[in-house]
């Protein structure tokens, strides 16, 4: 199904320049296409929230439309999350697995997988094709989801989930380390609270997070779109307090968005495209 | 000596006549009941016999052969006791024959009239046939319910005997008006606060017979909404509400003939037959022929066994429950409108803005594929019912039903008398998001129906690209 990747050697031309901070860099098998833009990892919990969910959709998508690399693990919650709103952007999205590139591991995120590799995106590991997908291996992912990216912002996180591990490593490596602040008592906003505590960057917002990401990376190269729909999503009950017009004129408002392929919508929250 | 007193059979939903022959020969005394009669039937004779004597009247020594006719229904109960007693009196030339009135009652030993659950049944046929019928006086009002029946109410035997003598000249029961503050009424929507695209969704689902689906995390008021949901409804026409309480008199569920729509919420605990009718003896009406001409609502409805959930895709595509028996195949009818109500996940969290959900995630799919395939499939409308924020709960007050009721009885006549017609413009939007792949094939004739409602909710002979682009707003794959 999904063809054959290829091997790039530590030296060889295209190899993530990121990489070689580690202390032992592995060869990468690389299916698509990598570019030489810088990455920005948006990593969390797959045990999240739709709030993180929500942001983490917000985030993969401005980062990638500001023509960045949108980087996760194509995990469920919240690396699926940034994927998508990757996607959505039509820019750049880098999954990077724990098995070989042609496992997709969760399978449901097999939309996700192939629209990675439609849009010019990679599917990278440092396993070959064919390897299962094993709990080991995706502390060993996190380095190289660490390592690849520029920034590693964290959305949600538990006190010892993976993402931590990311971040962590991350910060070792030098990198950039971006946390969501969450209610001190949410356990799936313990671990980016911690981080917080030990010096990472709390973001405030997406556009809070481009400004930031522009302070570290130069400015953006992509280009702006003008919504009239905030980027994190707004509930349908709320445009018709916000626009002050009945719910059915408002749905269909949103049905027309929907339509023209200018909006989504998740059950009773409508997202920009 | 031959005598013939006419009696009712529930069959289906339907009310039979059934015609109670007695014999009285020459033979030594015995007593022979025939016609398909079950346990309570043939008790009858023990009954009778008693009831007869404290009337103070006396049994035929002799043989007494009863048949129920047509043989091929089969009866239950104790209804046919007092139709029985007279039968047997007018044979033995004790009273004048009996054939001009239906008849049900069960007797007690000291000659009291019992009412049963035929007792509306009676009234019914009483009307059909224009014949009288004579039931237990604390039951007449149920009988005269009905348009057109001339209902007796009798305490005793002895009563009933007196009415025979006299022709069946008394002043009959005056028809029963329903009663306005019945219990049957809905609560109304206007104790909900916010919920403004549940309510859309609700008013859609009422105004085009949609089966609907809420789900969403708990206390966000899916039960509360859905409970509401009987009072948007147009009420019942006094056939309509006839039938409904025949059906619930054959599942000896007591209620009146009313013009409110049932609404009937079976626990998931519920088993296949009380569900969709059947049992052991006579079939019974069960949960979907209850709710015929209302709503049946599934609260919890992941919760139902799967098996359990799929007996009613028959009742759904067909709107008739048919229970086929060796004897005989037995119709309830069950054209009910499905509305139902469910957890995202096992705890019901997934998919919250601010809780996160702890179940594992093959649970969650477990959970979701419990809803999926043909069932699923014929609900057009999937919407989630969020929690409702401080600001909506401290709202002002919401429309009341009744004004949402006017609109969807005005939308369905609208319904009634336009041609379907669509636009070029939303036939071709609905095309485009089935070929981008935004919609299954299936979701387009959902999309389509709704569609048809929204534009006959707006008084609209086409449909066109606004009210597909609504319908597309409130589509929700599960």
């Amino acid at each position: 199904m999904s063809g054959e990747d290829r091997l790039v050697e530590v030296s060889g031309d295209g190899y993530p320049v990121g990489l070689r901070d580690l202390e032992d860099p592995p060869p990468i098998h690389v299916l698509g296409q990598l570019t030489p833009s810088p990455g920005v990892a948006v990593v969390g919990t797959r045990r999240c929230t739709r709030y993180g969910i929500d942001l983490a959709e917000s985030f993969g998508h401005v980062v990638a439309r500001s023509g960045w690399t949108t980087v996760s693990g194509l995990a469920r919650g919240i690396d699926a999350a940034a994927h998508r709103g990757a996607l959505r952007s039509e820019g750049h999205a880098v999954a990077v697995l724990g098995c070989g590139t042609d496992v997709c591991y969760p399978r449901e995120n097999r939309p996700i997988y192939d629209r990675i590799l439609d849009t010019g995106g990679a599917i990278v590991s440092e396993y070959p094709q064919g390897t299962p997908p094993a709990r080991w291996r995706f502390p060993a992912r996190n380095r190289l989801i660490a390592a690849m990216s520029a920034a590693v912002v964290v959305i949600e996180a538990s006190r010892t989930g993976g993402a931590l591990i990311t971040a962590r490593l991350a910060a070792e490596l030098g990198r950039e380390v971006f946390a969501v602040p969450g209610d001190v008592d949410r356990e799936a906003s313990e671990g980016c609270n911690r981080l917080l505590r030990d010096g990472a960057h709390p973001v405030l917002g997406a556009e809070d997070l481009v400004e930031e990401l522009a302070l570290i990376l130069g400015p953006p190269p992509g280009t702006r779109v003008v919504r009239s729909i905030p980027d994190g999503g707004v509930d349908i009950e709320e445009l018709a307090q916000l626009w002050n017009i009945s719910i059915s004129e408002v749905l269909v408002k949103v049905g027309t968005l929907e339509l023209a392929g200018r909006a989504r919508r998740r059950g009773g929250r409508v997202y920009p495209v | 000596m031959y005598a013939a007193a006419m009696s009712v059979a529930l069959v289906g939903g339907v009310a039979r006549a059934v015609e109670v022959e007695v014999h009285v020969g020459r033979q030594q005394e015995s007593f022979k009941l025939s016609g398909l009669p079950d346990t309570a039937v043939r008790e009858a004779k023990d009954r009778v016999r008693a009831a007869i004597s404290s009337a103070g009247m006396d049994f035929p020594n002799r043989a007494v052969t009863v048949n129920l006719a047509p043989a091929n229904i089969p009866k239950a109960g104790t209804d046919y006791d007092l139709p029985i007693a007279i039968g047997v009196l007018s044979a033995s030339a004790s009273i004048p024959h009996a054939s001009g009135a239906i008849i049900t009652g069960e007797l007690a030993l000291d000659g009291k009239v019992r009412s049963t659950s035929s007792t509306l049944g009676a009234g019914v046929l009483s009307a059909q046939m224009d014949l009288a019928c004579v039931v237990a006086k604390g039951a007449a009002p149920d009988a005269a319910a009905v348009p057109g029946a001339r209902v007796f109410g009798v305490n005793t035997l002895a009563e009933a005997v007196d009415l025979f003598r006299h022709g069946l000249e008394a002043t009959p029961e005056p028809p029963t008006r329903a009663n306005p503050s019945s219990p049957h009424r809905s609560p109304d929507m206007c104790d909900v606060k916010g919920q403004l695209l549940a309510r859309r969704a609700l008013e859609i689902a009422a105004a085009g017979g949609h089966h609907l689906l809420f789900h969403g995390p708990p206390g966000g008021g899916k039960t509360m909404l859905a409970r509401r949901f009987a009072s948007l409804l147009p009420p019942l026409t006094e056939s309509e509400a006839v039938e409904v309480a025949l059906i619930h008199s054959a599942a000896d569920v007591v209620r009146g003939v009313l013009p409110d729509r049932p609404f009937r919420a079976p626990h998931h605990t519920a088993s296949r037959v009380a569900l969709v009718g059947g049992g052991s003896g006579i079939p019974v009406p069960g949960e979907a022929s209850l709710a015929h001409r209302g709503v049946l609502f599934l609260d919890e409805m992941a919760e139902f066994p799967r098996g359990n959930l799929d007996t009613l895709r028959q009742p759904m595509e067909d709107r008739v429950v048919v229970i086929a028996r060796k004897a005989m195949t037995v119709r309830f009818p069950a054209a009910f409108q499905l509305l139902a109500a469910t957890n995202p996940c096992p705890c019901g969290f997934h998919g919250d803005p601010r809780k996160p959900c702890t179940c594992r995630t093959a649970a969650v799919d477990r959970y979701r594929r419990r809803l999926s395939g043909p069932l699923i499939d014929r609900v057009d409308l999937v919407v989630e019912v969020g929690r409702v924020s401080a600001g909506q709960f401290s709202a002002t007050s919401s429309e009341p039903s009744v004004d949402i009721r006017n609109r969807v009885i005005g939308a369905k006549e609208f319904g009634r008398a336009r041609t379907d017609q669509i636009a070029n413009a939303a036939r071709d939007a609905i095309g485009a998001a089935l070929e981008s792949g935004m919609i299954t094939a299936r979701g387009a004739v959902r999309i389509r129906r709704v569609a048809r409602t929204i534009a006959d909710l707006a008084s609209e002979p086409v449909v066109d690209e606004e009210h597909v682009a609504e319908a597309m707003a409130l589509r929700n794959e599960w």
